[in-house]
């Protein structure tokens, strides 16, 4: 209790507070500006904390990790161009409600539930960190197959009815995911002797540009179109008591999801936040209405992705091993400020724990007041006149492109990534398996291949791990899941009990 | 990082603002390119981690050393080996005599195929006769929880790497790849001590395009050496378990160079070692 107190009271500090706010600010600004990242964000900003107490900085930092996954998901909903790579899954239903006059709505939602997602995995990072952590520890190679091998399988959940559009798509994410070197042999593959490709497709400007410029050329083909839709309503922000009650489910299974996902070294929100949506999907009683603007839907993946953030921090601080790339860089942030992340810390100095989880709390609940009271500025964006957005967004696109390895070649990568969208979206090829692809490859391959050196190249040696199995099991589902539904569906209907809708 | 601190701590002396900017990709190829291919003046320079004498001879961009105007080194680390601490090794011995028994037995993380904690594996192979069975991760922290969570036996990684783990009891280090023993492990012994020779240390430092005139490599050098006297790099180097450690131009291009014959003499055959 007296640890509970003093944590509290090291945040109550006004300069502390001060500086977290600062830090919520700042997240928030990464994170709607697309090509910015949380990544970006925090390793741009550490250096500025050296300067400060360790509390002061340390709330900062926090801050802007908080601040940064909330608002990517505000250029998700409102253009279609997802701020972070964690806002994907909030695009498919978030842009969708825009598209229905709903963009206030989606707002108030993304504010609420990434709030809910943080604020239930921080109390899991304050409650149950050791057992979340050692669940973390048991992930190896084969794991991290069977995990990606599922997310790869929900290809057919985010094509929108055109499953056979969205194999395709998503196995030409999983072939540009070959570019670059080996991660085995480090031998050059698909390269054509330019060192720029040795890393592979960058990801985040095939983001942008995807989504982004694809979508602003398709409005510009559809210049009638768009100028119909372009007097877009905002809505209410707040969402109806009875909503929200329908939401509930899905907004907290998606924050244990995200948790867990997160806390997985190298996996975070980005995958936490399909998973979560494509589990909220199979479960929820309306699974049709996901990906044309199902609230429960927008809510799972706000909730996940944000939730990874509580996640990601537990493998931090119960282990001293990064969950994702921005608590890499809090590592080294903690390391300079003479704090060493890792069992030690957490078992023997309770009070440090929660001076992580006030502050975290604390930002938590301002990008919450902040996004609910923003959303009806914010959507304002909508009532710009579309070529002034369009260029606004090819200008962001290209700079958010080029600021995130300082690289032109990103920036040729993001254009030829929105023609290629353009090209998508006109034939009506889905967008979400690319994207799935082009994360999850990497990982993928380098984990199986990886496990096939631990099993001697035995592939029937990896069916002995539970873990593994479960995940085979949830994949088969998922791929089975539409047969069996379609054939329930059909047996209902014979039997005259549910009207055909 | 280092070239973010190391600049903060230099401007004061140079009394302009030092932009540091990243530019990942390719081991460091493609920012070693580009400082090369700008203007010599002195006002864009880059930091030279040990890759800039590997990356020629990996075929990832045709630059090295003698390409470029070194400035000074700044800081060296050496790598350490680590198992889980409850491994049946508790010595380099039991560990190298087990490597020995049965050839491939040990899987062994690193930090990836043709990073410079790979090549100390390699190194450790050549200069025991151990062999093990290689586990390639996307760098030393993946590779490090490998081992943590059991899943590979062992790995090698820088010293600042390891240290927290091993002070945190969820690693057992076995020996330091170096002459010297490291100031933030001094119990454990070096290969040196043990009889094999071995050990590639990452190092850093700065460097500008090549034909960068002779003052103003000098008055950069200054800089960072009055940076690197400076009790906040004393702090830091300790920190993530780096040894500080200065070497002026001639001495810097002189090592460097040593550096890439060494490198060069050693990947092909190394290479061969790897893939039969």
């Amino acid at each position: 209790m007296a640890e509970i107190l003093a944590g509290l009271s090291a945040v109550l500090a006004w300069q502390v507070l001060g500086f977290l706010a600062i830090g919520v600010c700042l997240g928030a600004v990464f994170g709607a500006l697309p090509g910015l990242t949380a990544t970006m964000g925090v390793a741009l900003l550490t250096p500025l904390t050296f300067w400060v107490s360790p509390e002061q900085g340390l709330a900062m930092l926090l801050g802007i990790y908080c601040g940064t996954i909330p608002s990517g998901g505000i250029p998700a909903i409102l253009i279609n161009v997802p701020g972070t790579p964690a806002s994907i899954a909030a695009s498919w239903d978030g842009y969708a409600l825009t598209r229905k006059g709903q963009a206030g709505l989606a707002l108030g939602i993304n504010a609420l539930a990434s709030t809910t997602g943080q604020l239930t995995s921080i109390a899991f990072l304050a409650f149950l960190a050791f057992p979340i952590a050692s669940f973390a520890l048991r992930f190896g190679p084969a794991e991290y197959f069977g995990l990606t091998l599922l997310g790869v399988s929900l290809m057919a959940g985010v094509s929108g009815g055109h499953v056979l559009k969205g194999v395709l798509s998503g196995t030409l994410g999983l072939a540009l995911a070959l570019v670059g070197l080996d991660p085995m042999t480090a031998y050059p593959r698909y390269t054509f002797g330019m060192s720029e490709f040795l890393d592979g497709i960058s990801f985040v400007p095939v983001m942008i540009g995807l989504f982004g410029l694809g979508e602003v050329l398709v409005q510009i083909s559809d210049r009638q179109a768009a100028r119909a839709s372009a007097a877009a309503a905002i809505g209410r922000v707040l969402p109806r008591i009875a909503d929200a009650k329908r939401m509930a489910r899905a907004t907290f299974s998606g924050a244990a999801v995200g948790t867990m996902v997160g806390a997985i070294p190298a996996a975070g929100g980005d995958i936490g936040a399909v998973i979560a949506w494509e589990q909220a999907r199979r479960t929820s009683s309306d699974g049709d209405s996901f990906g044309k603007g199902s609230l429960s839907g927008l809510a799972a993946s706000c909730s996940a992705c944000n939730a990874a953030i509580g996640g990601g921090m537990t493998t931090m601080l119960t282990l001293g091993i990064p969950g994702d790339a921005v608590s890499a860089i809090l590592i080294g942030a903690l390391l300079i400020h003479g704090i060493q992340p890792g069992p030690l810390l957490f078992a023997n100095n309770q009070a440090f724990v929660f001076s992580i989880v006030f502050p975290m709390i604390f930002a938590s609940l301002l990008i919450m007041v902040i996004g609910i009271l923003g959303a009806k500025p914010l959507a304002k964006v909508l009532s710009i006149p579309a070529p002034w957005l369009w260029a606004g967004i090819i200008v962001f696109g290209t700079v958010g492109a080029y600021a995130l390895n300082n690289a032109v070649t990103d920036v040729w990568a993001m254009y030829v990534a929105g023609i290629a969208g353009f090209l998508f979206r006109k034939t009506q090829i889905p967008l979400g398996p690319l994207v799935l692809g082009l994360i999850l490859g990497p990982l993928m391959e380098s984990n199986l291949r990886r496990a096939l050196i631990l099993s001697r190249g035995d592939w029937s040696a990896m069916l002995t791990r539970p873990i593994l199995l479960v995940f085979l099991t949830a994949t088969l589902l998922s791929l089975l899941w539409p047969l069996i539904r379609a054939r329930r569906g059909a047996a209902k209907r014979s039997q005259g009990r549910i009207p055909d809708a | 990082m280092v070239s973010r601190v190391m600049a903060s701590l230099a401007e004061g002396h140079l009394n302009v603002p030092i932009v540091c900017e990243y530019k990942p990709g390719a081991s460091g190829a493609l920012a070693f390119s580009f400082v090369a291919r700008r203007p010599s003046d002195g006002y864009t320079i880059g930091h030279a981690p040990v890759e800039i004498a590997i990356v020629r001879s990996l075929g990832y961009a045709d630059i090295g050393p003698s390409d470029v105007s070194l400035i000074c080194l700044v800081s060296k680390t050496a790598p350490a080996l680590v198992v889980h601490p409850d491994s049946p090794w508790q010595s380099f011995e039991d560990f190298i005599a087990a490597a020995k028994a049965e050839a491939g037995n040990i899987v062994m993380a690193n930090s990836g195929i043709g990073s410079i904690w790979h090549f100390n594996i390699l190194l450790l192979e050549q200069g025991t006769g151990a062999r093990f069975t290689h586990l390639p991760y996307g760098g030393s922290a993946p590779a490090l929880v490998s081992v943590i969570g059991r899943h590979s036996d062992a790995a090698v990684a820088a010293v600042g790497e390891v240290i927290s783990h091993v002070r945190a009891g969820s690693l057992r280090a076995l020996a330091v790849f170096d002459a010297g023993r490291a100031g933030v492990m001094a119990e454990v012994p070096t290969t040196h001590e043990l009889g094999y020779p071995i050990g590639a240390p990452a190092w850093s430092g700065f460097y500008g395009p090549a034909g960068m005139p002779a003052e103003r490599v000098a008055m950069l050098a200054d800089a960072f050496e009055a940076a690197f006297g400076t009790a906040e790099w004393a702090d830091f180097c300790r920190e993530l378990g780096m040894e500080a450690h200065y070497l002026g131009k001639e001495d810097f291009a002189a090592f460097a160079l040593e550096q890439q014959r060494f490198f060069e003499s050693r990947i092909p055959q190394l290479v061969r070692l790897e893939i039969p």
